[in-house]
Parts: structure tokens; sequence; C-alpha cells
């Protein structure tokens, strides 16, 4: 099995960490992780903010860099989300469907296809998860809060498993962060308090570190974090997943 | 101004966005807690998705049935093609019938409409009897809810209006006390009035027949109490069988309350004896939305309003921030298709999170549809410059690997390098509540072509 | 005119037709005691309820509860304490004044604790809505289980006016505090026999 590692453009430019984080744990768990050379972006930004036309040709370019493997793994439930959900505005060639149908999420990987929840990870701290919501009620990495499904979650399958972790639990257990790319910007104030209000469940849950598979919300929260000086830090799930002790 | 302006200035307020936050997601979890109890939810919900699919997919069909039926039964069906042509309708029937003083339980088609200044500048005097609705009424002010129309005002708020315009006395916003003197001052208005304006819940296709659901039980007393009955529907809320009142009934009070059923639900198929029964069947826009492959499932929608209640944004931003009858994720999709240009920020004030299209009981994909509103107004719509430069030239740099390291560098040096207050400026809106990311290192793809030699 | 360019309009704007789904009631079942699910959901939505083995002792019970009840109509022969009497001819206006009606309800349901009662059992249409409280007389072996049982319960009645009453009329519309007792009735007992 050949996988095609797909990192975000931001996590290639600003969290560099993540995307090394997600490739040392696919190769520990014996994957051929091979990085296509210039990829670029899967155009969820573009999408989003209603210019899908625009970002056909970062689509294509997409598909060109990753036709070839039998798995396209990401760290990013959004952005697999939008390949998933997005690409039919391209011509549905072989390659496409191919593309879209093989692509997954880091820890849906993981549990899905190399069908692992021990990954052999240590990290002794109070750990909050924060639901990313493309890839929750997009990709249903996990049952959520307002549906009545039989409750699941890949993301808690894999962190259970990490020794001397201590998953918390948080008063809104999916409440969206508040990112949500562009409007992190054009509706700057809502963004920001909603950023705050999720950091503030995290610190009255006794969370040390928050976590998830989005590395925007995570950025986002970050941000807020830093400026505001609160005891939290904050990491990527695929970091979690590689540490040890 | 944009949804974003009018969020801006609700946000100044942090202890008020808190308390209406707490507010309306108190009612979500009431709403969890109800639909937990139901073995089935899901099943129902695809249920109803469904039978609401037939429904526009044959409306013509029931829409004539249900005509056949109500006259059958003695009841008056007119046809509204917009909202001028029902208000005048309303008033002509309130006319021929003398009717001066006029009792309305909650309509949000009404509201629509615009029917009770339509109907006051005539002579007409119309009083909301829904109490959230009496409220804002005597306030002046839309609602900003479509079920609980006054969430945005605090008890001491409506204390104080109370005393204004009921003449009670100051309680310190005591429900028990200011609901007694509302039932008083109601109570005079319904034994007065010589008609009685409703909504339609559903109207059933097989029987002529119609439902409205009250907790208050404002509806029954207006219309058993006047000689008129008017009530008013979009052409959207039939549904083909009384049967399938089971269903419609089971999802909508828990979604919207968290209540296993409301208080009443009032089944009318026959005009009491002496009395006149109207039912007005409202287009205004509809048959338009019907006809957008992307959008027609809006249609669908019971106005339970859990939309609204599980919306991140909505709950931090108020009603009214959306200047739309209908606020919310459903008012931002329905409402652009009225007016794209006034409600073109709507579909915006969203981050997409998807929560909505779950909790909606009859399975509309708001978040998806909000995605292909957007896709519609950058293109009809003109976009702020900046926004659209931008967004326009990175789908250039994207689509070009050489051009998009060259620039991914570039972005990554500026970042690290120019001054944190230049950063953090005005100028930079990211910057003003968050600190942007540290820059160290290599960028990711450096480093892996560094391991690989 | 309107009705013309409506349903042309429609004609035009349809999509495909959709089948209307089969309703697969198993889904939906449940063996649960419809007795007592019935009481705990009418007191989950305000109103109380109160079980006797007969008829004998009904009208002491209620009385009980309602004590300082003047204008009392009974629209059902298990009761005898009815001081007003009221026919098809009765002017709604004029029950403004009573304080008490006795009911008897056709069936409740179980899920809701809501109970079915239509012009027939109160004669005038506002009766339910206008007094003041209201006492509901039901037989437990009435009960059903949920909606779509009850639907097929009342799918052959003579259709003029009938509702699904659950609880006392409430409003929550300020902040959010429950006040029970807004335009309608402002308590409900149901007597279970």
């Amino acid at each position: 099995m050949k996988v095609g590692l797909f990192i975000p453009c931001y996590i290639n430019q600003l969290y560099p960490k993540v995307g090394i984080a997600t490739l040392e744990l696919l190769e520990k768990l014996g994957v051929d992780v091979d990085y296509p050379i210039g990829q670029t972006c899967c155009g969820q930004p573009l999408g989003n903010s209603g210019y899908e036309e625009e970002s056909k040709g970062a689509c294509k370019l997409f598909i060109e860099n990753f036709k070839n493997y039998d798995y396209i793994v990401c760290p990013s439930g959004s952005c697999v989300y939008h390949v998933k959900k997005h690409f039919d505005i391209l011509e549905q060639t072989d390659d496409v469907i191919n593309v879209r149908s093989n692509i997954y999420e880091l820890t849906q990987f993981i549990f899905q296809i190399l069908v692992k929840t021990n990954v052999g990870a240590s990290f002794p701290y109070k750990v909050g998860i924060h639901k990313s919501c493309h890839g929750l009620r997009g990709l249903r990495l996990g049952s959520c809060s307002e549906r009545m499904d039989a409750p699941y979650s890949i993301e808690e399958n894999l962190l259970k498993e990490v020794k001397g972790i201590q998953l918390k639990t948080l008063n809104r257990v999916d409440e969206c962060c508040g990112f949500g790319g562009t409007f992190s910007i054009f509706e700057e104030a809502i963004s920001v308090k909603m950023g705050k209000d999720r950091i503030q469940d995290h610190l009255n849950s006794d969370v040390e570190v928050i976590t998830g598979t989005d590395q925007s919300c995570l950025m986002h929260l970050e941000g807020l974090i830093n400026r505001n000086n609160q005891p939290l830090r904050v990491m990527h799930i695929a970091e979690i997943l590689n540490s040890t002790l | 101004m944009s949804h974003a302006k009018e969020a801006e200035l609700f946000n100044n307020d942090e202890a008020k966005v808190n308390w209406h936050d707490q507010a309306l997601w108190f009612v979500r979890n009431k709403r969890d807690k109800a639909a937990n109890t139901v073995k089935g939810w899901e099943a129902l919900r695809n249920l109803a998705s469904a039978i609401k699919s037939n429904v526009l997919s044959n409306l013509d069909n029931y829409l004539i049935q249900f005509e056949e039926n109500a006259q059958k039964n003695g009841i008056h069906i007119h046809w509204a093609a917009d909202a001028k042509a029902h208000n005048k309708i309303v008033h002509d029937i309130l006319l021929k019938n003398n009717a001066k003083k006029v009792v309305k339980s909650k309509s949000m088609l009404t509201e629509e409409c615009h029917l009770n200044p339509y109907l006051e500048a005539r002579g007409i005097e119309v009083i909301d009897t829904d109490l959230g609705e009496r409220i804002v009424q005597l306030a002046k002010e839309p609602p900003s809810h479509i079920v609980l129309p006054a969430i945005h005002k605090t008890k001491e708020e409506v204390d104080v209006l109370f005393q204004k315009h009921l003449g009670t006395i100051p309680s310190n916003g005591d429900p028990q006390y200011l609901t007694n003197e509302a039932r008083k001052h109601l109570r005079d208005k319904f034994l007065k009035a010589d008609a009685a304006l409703t909504g339609v819940n559903f109207a059933v296709a097989e029987t002529g027949g119609f439902v409205v659901c009250t907790n208050e039980g404002n509806a029954d007393m207006g219309i058993h109490l006047a000689k008129v009955h008017i009530a008013s529907m979009g052409i959207e809320k039939i549904i083909p069988q009384e049967k399938h009142l089971g269903i419609f009934l089971r999802l909508l009070a828990r979604s919207a309350t968290g209540q296993p059923i409301t208080t009443y639900s009032s089944h009318f198929n026959k005009p009491s004896l002496g009395k006149e029964m109207h039912i007005i069947i409202v287009d205004n826009g509809r048959t338009e939305q019907l006809g957008r492959e992307h959008f027609r499932s809006s249609l669908n929608c019971i106005r339970c309003g859990a939309c609204m209640n599980t919306c991140p944004i909505y709950r931090r931003s108020g009603g009214h921030s959306y200047k739309a009858t209908i606020p919310g994720p459903i008012g931002s999709i329905l409402s652009p298709g009225m007016d794209l240009k006034k409600h073109s920020s709507l579909p915006f004030a969203s981050t997409l999170c998807g929560s909505c299209s779950d909790v909606c009981p009859v399975k509309i994909n708001i978040h998806e549809q909000l995605y292909q509103w957007r896709q519609i107004i950058t293109k009809d719509i003109k976009q702020p410059t900046v926004k659209a430069t931008t967004l326009k030239m990175a789908g250039r740099v994207l689509a070009n690997s050489k051009l998009y390291g060259f620039l991914g560098k570039s972005a990554r040096f500026m970042l690290k390098h120019l001054p944190k207050f230049i950063i953090n400026s005005k100028l930079n809106t990211w910057g003003k509540a968050r600190d942007l990311p540290k820059v160290e290192h290599d960028n990711f793809e450096d480093w892996y072509k560094k391991r690989k030699s | 005119m309107s009705r013309e360019s409506i349903l042309n309009a429609i004609k035009k704007n349809k999509p495909e037709l959709e089948i209307l789904p089969e309703i697969d009631l198993e889904v939906f079942h449940e063996d649960i005691d419809l007795i007592e699910t019935f009481i705990s959901n009418v007191n989950f939505v305000g109103g109380s309820t109160v079980q006797l083995d007969n008829l004998e002792n009904l009208d002491e019970e209620i009385i009980k509860r309602y004590p300082n009840a003047k204008h009392i109509v009974s629209c059902s022969n298990k009761s005898q304490l009815a001081t007003i009497s009221i026919s098809k001819e009765t002017e709604p206006h004029s029950l403004e004044s009573i304080d008490l009606a006795i009911i008897a309800a056709q069936f409740g349901i179980a899920e809701n604790g809501a109970v079915w009662i239509s012009e027939n059992d109160f004669i005038v249409r506002v009766l339910p809505f206008i007094t003041n409280d209201l006492v509901l007389i039901l037989s437990k072996k009435d009960i059903c289980l949920h909606m779509h049982e009850a639907y097929n319960i009342i799918s052959k009645r003579d259709k003029t006016f009938g509702l699904f009453l659950s609880g006392p009329s409430k409003t929550a519309d300020i902040e959010q505090c429950l006040v029970i007792g807004a335009q309608g009735a402002v308590s409900l007992t149901v007597f279970l026999i």
C-alpha cells in the first residue's frame, strides 16, 4: 500500500511540526508514505468563500499530485471533507473518483484502514478534545451531540490508548470554535467570542492541552490563548499520537 | 448594515451575549433530552424529510385536493400570489364583516407580509396574542426568533414595558405576575375581537383540514370567540394525509422547545355553525424557491427554530442582526432567494459547522445550502474589493506549484520578520484579538526535502 | 388570477415525482407501561393525575381539589357537579366566568401525556380554553402508545373540530421562565379511572 501524504498549505508553511508528526507516526505504523512535492492546496478556503470556480485550478493540481496513490492521508478533517464533498465541481474522471474515495483524515485512516487504536504513544497530561466540525459532522469521525446515534468517536478511541493521558469532558462537547476560514476575518467579533467561549470551557474542565484533528481550529484557539496569556497548550492530535516519553 | 456589523455591535455587551447564548443553549439542551426519549428519532426525521420531498414534487395536485376538500366542509379558500395580494384579501374579508378589532396568533407568514402595519394604516386594531409577540409588539420591534419572539428581552425590560402599556406595578420582572397581567389584558382583547387571524402549522390535503399548535391557547381563544377566522398559510405547509401528522407532531415541539407536544394541537375541519373560516394560500416567492434545485428543500421547513437554538452564531449575535423576517440558519437560505442583494451577507454569517442540518427535523441540508448561496452571491453581488481580489489571486497561485512555493516562502518571511506592532495593528483583522502563529525553522516541504537527501 | 399563476408556477418548477415513503411502525414500538408513562408525561407538562378505582368518589375527589369552583360545567355524565349547563346554542362569551370544566376524554397518549377531545365532547368550542381550570376523565384502558396509534384511532371520526390537549396552558416567553397558566386553563387534572 502506497500512501500519499497531503499536508494542508497552512500546516506546510506555519505548523510544519504537525506535518512532521504525521509523517513520523505513519512510518512508525509501518506505512510506506510519500509526500508529493508540488502539492499546494485543496481549494477549501476559496470554495468556502464562494469562489469555487476560481479554485478549480488548485483542485486539478491536487488530483495530478495524488492520483497514483492507494490512499491519501491528511492531518485535517476539513481538507479531506472538502475533497470528498466539493470536488464534484471537477469532471468526474477515474482519477478524480479514486482520489475522492481513497482520501482519509489521519485518525480515520489509522482506525478504519490500519485498524489500530494503540499507536504506542505516551502523553501524561490532561487533554481536552476539540471536535472540529468538518471532521465530526462532515466526515462523521464521531457521533455528535445533536443526533440520536449510538455514541462513538475515532479520536477518543485512539487517545484513550495513549499512556498516561487523562481525557477531560467538556460542558459543550462539540460546539464550533468559530474559525470558519475567512469567517474569522469577516465576522471577527463572533469568531473571537466563539473561540473565547471554547477556551473557557476547556479551562473550566481542568484541561492542560487542547487537541483536535484540524490545525485551523487549533491555530485560532492558540492565537487567543497566547494573546490572553492563558494557561493552556494547543497540540494537533498527530503530535500527541506521535509522542513518546 | 451587514450581519457582521450588526453582530459586532451586539458583541459590545459581552454580558448580554453570554446571557442570550446561554438562554438558547438551554433550549437546545431541552431539545436533545426530548429527542433522546423517542425510540426511532432519526427514523422520524428520515420519514418527515421524505414526505416533504414527495409534497414538493406533487405540490400543485395536493393544493388542489386540499382546496376541494376544504371547500366541501364550508371553508373559504383564497390564493395570494404575493404579500400585497395576501394583505388585501385579509382586509377585504375584515371589511365585509365590519371587523375593526382583530386578534392574531403567531404567524411568521403574516410577519413576512407586513400585515400589521397594512391593517393598522386602514384603521384596524391588530393585537398579537402570543405573549412573546405581544411583548415585541408593545416594544415596536420585530420578533428576534420564530418560536421565542422575545428571547432577546430580559424580564426587567418586560417589566418596564408592561408598566408603561399595561399599567402593571413594578415587580422586578416577576414572570408569574407579568404573565397573569398579560392574561387579563389579552382576555379582554379576545372577548372584544371581531376576527381572529392565525397561521397554519400543517394543512392536510386528504381532509381539507389544518392544524394550529400553541402552548398558550391564544389561537383557540381568538378563533372560538370571534365571528371570523382567517388562517394564512404558505403553499409548502401542505402534507398529504392526516396520519402524517403523527410524524410531524412528534418532531415539532420536541425540536422547538423540548416538550413532547404543544399544549394545544387544534385540528380544524369545519367552521363553527354560523361562523366563517377562511384560508389564504400564499406564494410570495415560494414557487421560485421550488424551482431552485439546490435550495428547494428549504421549503421543508416546519418553523421549529431548532436551527437557531443550535447555531453558535445566532446565539451570539441575536435574531435582529440578520435583518430578515426569519433569521438564523434557515433564514439565511430562505431570505437570499427573496432579495439577494439585501441578504447577501447572511450565508456568510456561518462557519458551516453543520449543527443546524443535524437538528433539523425535516433534514434540510442547511449548511450545504449556505455554501451554495455563497457561490451565487460572489458572482451576482459586488464583493469587497480586498476579499474578491485576494481570493481570486489565491486561486491562481494555488494552481501553480512554483508560484505557490515562492509566495509561501515570502509570507513566512514576512510573518517572521515584520515587527509585531504592524502585524497586530488594526489593518490586520486577525491580529485584533489573536496572536499570529510563530514561524520557526523550515516549512514542511523543505524539511522533507532535506530528510530525503 | 393568483390561483392559476401559482399552480402554473408550481407545475413549471416542481421536481421529478418522489414517492411517499412507507411507514413501518415497528421502528417506534416499545413495550412500556402505558399508564405509568402517561402519568409521568402529564406531570412533565405541568398537569396532575389522580388514580381512582371507580367512578364512585369522582365528584368528591374533584371538589377536594377545586373547593372554590362556583361556576362548573360538566360535559360528562360521569360527574354531577355542573352548576351551569351548556348547549350548542350557548354564546361562547358567556363562558368567561367558568371556573371549572369537566370533560371526558376519548383516549390518552402515553408518549406525551396528551388526550384527544373533540367538539362532541365539550359542545362549545371555546370551553376547554376559556375555563379557568380543567378536569379530564379518562379510562386507564384507553391509553395508547404514540401519535401514530392516536391518528389511527381518530381516523374515522366525524371531522369538525378536535384537539390533542397536553397539560395546562403555559409560556416561557419571559426569559425562558416557565409560567403555568397563560391564556388557557391554568391547571389540568386528569382523573384516571
